[in-house]
């Protein structure tokens, strides 16, 4: 999706001296694009509205902090992708990571032509980070592999993995065979 | 015939690929579909319709924001008249000259500013009813006040020592605001009736 970039620096300046008004404005210019992320990278609805608030929590906190070097929302996002991925990573503590879900498994909504989005909410929690992070909003392997405490080259890996795993998908909801580029 | 691997298409699509898999790609029909098909998902996923969230979260940011406001603002009072007390002491100290006028003053300020903030605690804030006007009004003068408080949150930062005239003008500003905050709460507010 494309978000509008620029916000005015007097608004930010307000929000900087805690108006209200200014802060609500913030808001509603990035819940969506906060929220589509979130949604993006976690399977539960729920849990991207908790870092949708827990994002903007942090922003009213620390909207002083931000100098206006890059675009804000490229700060925000910044905020959301690593509670995001805390989140992940909580859960992770909690439970293994399940493996990618197998359509048609019992509990899984999937019909015989998989779409590419459902192909995609079949992969893992880290696995549709990455794509998302890395293929969707331009973050390199370096960036993810900071944000997510891992290595350059397992940002790589699970990127790779992850369309690999999308192409069988899709393939297999087509009705065709395994290719040779799994 | 060896074919690239996934990982090789996404080294291709992000230009970090091997020379191998560069000529294999420009010769291999099945390669190079599959390298299509990669740049299409992409696309497909760039061209996903933004998902909104379900319900708003704002009030609860919103909470939050004037519970911090309110907590900061009871912070300047407190602070205000414990520097009120403490400058007053300071005050009989001789031989401060102008920086001990400009203490005074600032004294003097902080502590009205505190006074006031006492008061509008004390005004049953929520019991009482609002022209749109009056309303509108009291959302500017709290703003203005934020604002204030900011500017002096930053002059603490920038200038912890500093007890110049800037900062004591900040302060009779501050003043004069929630002067005019609690002209409104207090005079044209009414009951409501229950």
């Amino acid at each position: 999706m494309t978000v509008a970039l620029a916000v005015p620096d007097v608004l930010v300046a307000r929000a900087q001296a805690g108006d209200e008004a200014a802060l609500e404005a913030l808001y509603r210019a990035f819940e969506t694009p906060v929220y589509n992320l979130a949604r993006r990278m976690l399977r539960n609805a729920e849990d991207a509205e908790d870092v949708l608030q827990e994002t903007f929590l942090e922003v009213v906190k620390s909207i002083r902090d931000y100098r206006g070097e890059g675009y804000l929302w490229g700060w925000i996002r910044r905020i959301a992708a690593t509670k995001a991925l805390m989140r992940i990573r909580r859960e992770q503590l909690r439970a293994t990571e399940p493996l990618d879900i197998e359509p048609g498994k019992p509990g899984m909504h999937v019909g015989a032509n998989l779409d590419l989005e459902r192909a995609f909410e079949h992969l893992t929690d880290t696995s549709r980070s990455v794509v998302w992070l890395h293929d969707v909003e331009g973050y390199t392997h370096e960036e993810i592999a900071e944000l997510m405490g891992k290595s350059v080259s397992f940002s790589k890996s699970q990127l790779a993995r992850a369309h690999a795993r999308m192409r069988r998908l899709l393939d297999e909801g087509a009705g065709d065979g395994e290719g040779a580029h799994a | 015939m060896m074919h690239c691997t996934m990982d090789d298409l996404v080294a291709l699509q992000a230009n970090e690929a091997s020379v191998w898999a560069r000529r294999h790609v420009e010769d291999c029909t099945a390669c190079r579909a599959e390298l299509d098909k990669l740049y299409q998902r992409v696309a497909q996923l760039k061209a996903l319709p933004a998902l909104r969230p379900p319900r708003d979260r704002w009030s609860v940011v919103r909470d939050v924001v004037r519970t911090q406001r309110a907590r900061r603002r009871r912070t300047w009072g407190g602070w205000g008249l414990a520097t009120a007390a403490a400058l007053a002491g300071a005050l009989l100290v001789p031989g401060l000259g102008s920086n001990g006028t400009l203490r005074a003053e600032l004294s003097i300020a902080k502590n009205q500013s505190a006074t006031l903030e006492d008061q509008l605690q004390s005004y049953d804030v929520d019991g009482r009813v609002l022209t749109g006007r009056m309303a509108a009004k009291v959302a500017e003068l709290e703003d203005r006040i934020a604002v204030i408080d900011g500017d002096l949150a930053r002059f603490g930062t920038l200038k912890p020592q500093a007890q110049d005239a800037e900062l004591v003008q900040l302060w009779k500003q501050r003043v004069d605001l929630m002067r005019q905050l609690v002209n409104v709460r207090v005079s044209t507010a009414r009951y409501v009736g229950l």
